[in-house]
């Protein structure tokens, strides 16, 4: 019988001297300030970050913009980093205990980070180094009936278009098969396919989670 | 189910979804539904500020709206892509449980508009390349830096070659002897009374 191991894992987030002065920031500002803060923070997360925005925040709270600026990217690294490392509850608690926020602040981060942790990862998951990969496939049926060498011949062709993605670009490979080896390619991606309901990637599934 | 209109497959779970949404609307905004997306396939755009009014009365949402034109596209491109005939359409679409005043009238925009839609996908269809122009320029040899008096004449051609997947035209330059030249033009020749036999 096979056993499953399960490994869990306690993650102290250690942030460095100039990210705590960062978001030393955040505790000379009011509850409201930061919670608009940190959905800021969410937003260029998602977006990318707009510069414009600091300018206006630091007019309205007169400061500089360079603070503002530092405030906001330390919430958006801390939040990807604890995003990225899965850190639960009782450690991200402890990662910003010292900080020296108020409780309230601390809820609200913790709150904040919950909600938001799945879709960061999302974000996050699709960042990561990519092979390039299917997008689309075009195809044609074609009769060969005679050519400059050889006339009145009936040869089956198929010719397929695949479209690549790579990163931002995307390129196209036309490819050319008869119907022979047509089945035969799609006979062994069914197998392919079909490799994934077998037992052994089974127990691997059943383990991973 | 097999079902002709999705090629003698199994009909995709997520229209047998959309079947009860497209059911809401009366016969008469379903075909002017149908008649809007028949113009989207056929290159014309769609107008969704016309199909939200069109639908408004059965109490569409956004997603609804979307859903419905989605619907529709893939069953009208899907049936005209198998050459599936008005009444077969009717009869399936029937047994997905769409009402059969609904049915009638898509199947009566659908039956309008075949051969148009038919031509439309013939020409999406996959090409490698296609010629866009031929330009050409006769030109004389008199004498080149190897033999003093040459005495020969060339032709030029250019051939403009449309790629499908960019829509560039990329020229292609070459120059062909006389001798040669008669070849090329017999060979062609030759492929055009062969294409034009089957034609």
């Amino acid at each position: 019988p096979t056993v499953g191991v399960v490994i869990c894992f306690t993650m102290l987030l250690v942030l460095s001297e100039e990210h705590k002065e960062h978001l030393r920031f955040l505790t000379s500002v009011e509850l409201d300030v930061v919670k608009e803060f940190c959905r800021i923070s969410l937003e260029f997360i998602r977006k990318g970050s707009n510069p414009r925005v600091y300018q206006t925040a630091a007019q309205k709270l007169g400061v500089d913009a360079g603070t503002v600026c530092h405030g906001v990217e330390g919430l958006m690294y801390l939040l990807t980093e604890c995003s990225k490392l899965m850190v639960n509850e009782l450690d991200f608690q402890d990662s910003i205990m010292v900080l020296g926020f108020s409780e309230d602040l601390k809820k609200e981060l913790l709150a904040i980070y919950l909600e938001n942790c799945n879709e960061i990862r999302t974000i996050l998951s699709h960042m990561s180094m990519d092979l390039p990969h299917y997008q689309d496939l075009e195809w044609r049926l074609d009769v060969e009936l005679a050519s400059r060498a050889l006339q009145r011949q009936v040869n089956p062709l198929v010719l397929l278009r695949f479209q690549i993605k790579d990163g931002e670009s995307t390129s196209s490979e036309l490819l050319q098969t008869d119907p022979v080896n047509l089945r035969h390619l799609t006979s062994t991606l069914e197998d392919a396919l079909a490799e994934i309901k077998s037992q052994h990637c089974r127990r691997i599934m059943r383990n991973i989670k | 189910m097999k079902f002709r209109f999705c090629g003698e497959l199994d009909c995709p779970d997520w229209i047998l979804a959309e079947i009860s949404i497209l059911a809401r609307l009366t016969s008469v905004k379903m075909k002017l539904l149908c008649s809007s997306v028949v113009k989207d396939i056929l290159g014309t755009g769609i107008d969704y500020a016309k199909v939200t009014k069109l639908t408004s009365d059965a109490k569409y949402e956004e997603l609804d709206v979307k859903a419905a034109v989605a619907a529709l596209s893939f069953i009208l491109s899907s049936a005209a892509k198998y050459s599936v005939d008005g009444t077969s359409l009717d009869n399936e679409l029937q047994q997905l449980g769409l009402p059969k005043e609904n049915a009638n009238s898509l199947c009566k925009v659908y039956s309008d508009n075949l051969e148009k839609l038919q031509q439309v996908l013939s020409e999406k269809s996959m090409r490698v390349s296609t010629l866009d122009s031929v330009e050409w320029r006769v030109d004389y040899i008199m004498s080149s830096s190897a033999l003093k008096q040459v005495g020969e004449p060339s032709v030029q051609l250019k051939l403009g070659r449309k790629d499908p997947t960019n829509a560039s035209v990329t020229p292609l330059v070459f120059s062909v002897s006389g001798e040669k030249f008669r070849l090329l033009l017999r060979d062609m020749k030759q492929a055009l009374s062969m294409m034009e036999n089957l034609g």
